[in-house]
């Protein structure tokens, strides 16, 4: 890695290893994956609400509460005090009297599922960002 | 200039980042054995109910506005979200101390100096975004005075703030018994030398502060005057005495099912020394009786401690090494006939594993850690905890085992408790 020094090895007798001059730590799929460890939280998917975005029951996703979620984006949210992984659906929308309101909204990736409209009296609270979507075959 | 950050009711706000239903209702953490209340939310302070109500006082009595919440202690959740708060602070202070679960002192790096206030705001947003958890920030000159500005800044809208150097007015205000570090007998002591605020405390002179409290107490004013004395440490990261300690489920009345507990906590200390890379010179071992035995000797009463204290042949991180030491000294804490409703292990004598001890002119030891035990804590930690225990601890389902029958999921230490999402 860039920028960082590293120990190689403990002084041993005998030949020195050719490689050692090249060793480097082993992949790790937590620094792929996990930019902010802090931040980061991992949730099970239940239900099939997702399935046109690739996330099916079962799966583990990565969610970075750091990042702020824009329209588009795979968010998970609580509504009514339930959380639900969405598609965060948010801009600006001209009303009937011509004033433009801001609107957000969640939308599912399976038409067999409403997309919920986020209106006064019910309460949405963002979560955070889904990032990764860990899915075993 | 010293901040301190701490999370507001903060048991109850762990629970409200993985339960979101628990928002804006009376919710209130119980401790062991889901005996009191000891963390509570606003709303079910607003109720008037408060700290240490024991639970079964509370649980079938109906409240104006809906029903109460109650939850287990989850310390596996609770000790997580504390660890992402420090390394949240580390990435914003120029130097972070952990003070307990929920408070660490953090100093400001210098160029933040001059915007203490927006610092704070900044500290604390990103601790309310990233881990979901609200923070109250107070600064000052000295630690004593950067808890009582905490306590302040908590009560604000913008949960932070800055102790101005004319603080005469704030610490008039504020009972002496309130300041850290003045123990709960003191106040009847400084009433008696007309030390009734916190400024008392602070203008008292040298001696009388001496004679009343001894040094202690005299450091605690030097604090308010400006003045620092207590030491930068990391209180979490190297500390004096490790322990573990729980009330049992059920009473116990028997020395061999104790032992198995005692095993358990002593494994459990251990496991806490060893990640600490310490070995320890010996133990307090103690158990608070329930029922007092058949033949009362002296200190024999409900709720008394019967204790021994027991020296390792040398300082060890070993589990084994520990429980052999204890089993044999057990004798003299058991009372035939006595129940016990608690008991815990403290593990003293601290020390860096690996020093070099000069044990006679012409010898020399290094102390090391156990291998074997290294190994096993590995184990245990890739699966699970009590995955490879000593016998010593028991084989049987333990009837002493704190009860948590409220316990929302352990969420960011087990991959079988994860939050699950629609």
């Amino acid at each position: 890695m860039a920028g960082k020094s590293q120990i190689a090895g403990s002084v041993v007798a005998g030949f020195p290893s050719p490689a050692e001059q090249y060793l480097e730590p082993p992949l790790d799929l937590n620094e792929l994956l996990v930019r902010r460890p802090a931040a980061t939280y991992f949730v099970k998917v239940e239900g099939d609400s997702m399935t046109g975005a690739g996330i099916n029951q079962g799966d583990l996703l990565v969610v970075d509460r750091s990042l702020t979620p824009a329209d588009g984006d795979i968010v998970i949210a609580a509504v009514d005090g339930e959380f639900t992984v969405k598609r965060y659906r948010t801009g600006f929308k001209t009303g009937a009297d011509g004033r433009k309101r801001r609107f957000a909204a969640l939308e599912p990736a399976n038409p067999a599922y409403p997309t919920i409209t986020v209106q006064r009296g019910r309460e949405l609270l963002m979560f955070g960002k889904v990032t990764a979507v860990i899915h075993r075959l | 200039m010293i901040g301190l950050v701490d999370g507001n009711n903060f048991f109850v706000s762990c629970e409200r980042v993985v339960d979101p239903k628990l928002n804006g209702k009376p919710v209130a953490v119980l401790s062991n054995n889901d005996g009191c209340c000891v963390s509570r939310s606003n709303e079910f302070k607003a109720l008037g109910i408060g700290m240490g109500v024991p639970y079964y006082q509370l649980k079938d009595r109906e409240y104006p506005k809906g029903d109460l919440f109650f939850r287990s202690s989850n310390y596996e959740l609770y000790g997580d979200m504390s660890r992402r708060i420090i390394e949240v602070l580390r990435g914003m202070a120029a130097d972070v101390m952990q003070y307990s679960i929920d408070e660490a002192f953090i100093r400001p790096p210098t160029p933040e100096l001059g915007r203490l206030a927006d610092y704070g705001g900044r500290i604390r947003s990103r601790i309310l975004k990233w881990i979901g958890i609200p923070c109250g920030v107070g600064f000052a000159s000295t630690k004593t005075l950067a808890k009582i500005a905490n306590h302040i800044g908590k009560k604000l809208p913008e949960g932070v703030f800055v102790m101005p150097d004319e603080a005469d007015g704030i610490l008039a205000g504020l009972p002496a018994g309130e300041v850290w570090g003045v123990g709960r007998r003191l106040p009847a002591k400084l009433r008696a030398e007309r030390i009734m605020t916190a400024k008392d405390l602070r203008d008292a002179p040298d001696d009388v502060l001496r004679s009343v409290g001894g040094v202690t107490l005299l450091r605690t004013a030097l604090e308010l005057r400006g003045v620092e004395c207590h030491e930068d440490r990391d209180y979490a990261a190297d500390p004096d005495s490790v322990s573990c300690s729980r009330s049992f489920g059920e009473k116990v009345g028997d020395a061999a099912t104790l032992m198995e507990a005692i095993a358990s906590f002593t494994a459990q200390a251990a496991v806490k020394l060893r990640r600490h890379g310490m070995l320890a010179a010996g133990c307090n071992v103690y158990a608070q009786v329930a029922t007092p035995g058949l033949f009362e000797r002296g200190g024999d009463w409900e709720g008394s401690f019967h204790g021994c204290t027991v020296a390792f042949p040398a300082p060890t991180d070993a589990t084994n090494v520990m429980t052999e030491a204890i089993r044999r000294s057990i004798g003299a804490l058991f009372v035939s006939g006595a129940k016990y409703r608690k008991a815990g292990v403290v593990l003293f004598g601290l020390e860096k594993a690996g020093a070099v001890h000069q044990t006679d002119l012409f010898r020399s030891e290094q102390r090391v850690a156990s291998p074997l035990y290294r190994t096993i804590d590995a184990i245990n930690a890739r699966l699970g905890r009590g995955k490879v225990f000593s016998a010593a601890e028991g084989m049987r389902a333990p009837s002493w085992q704190m009860k948590r029958s409220k316990m929302s999921r352990r969420a960011t230490t087990n991959w079988n408790e994860l939050i699950t999402v629609r």
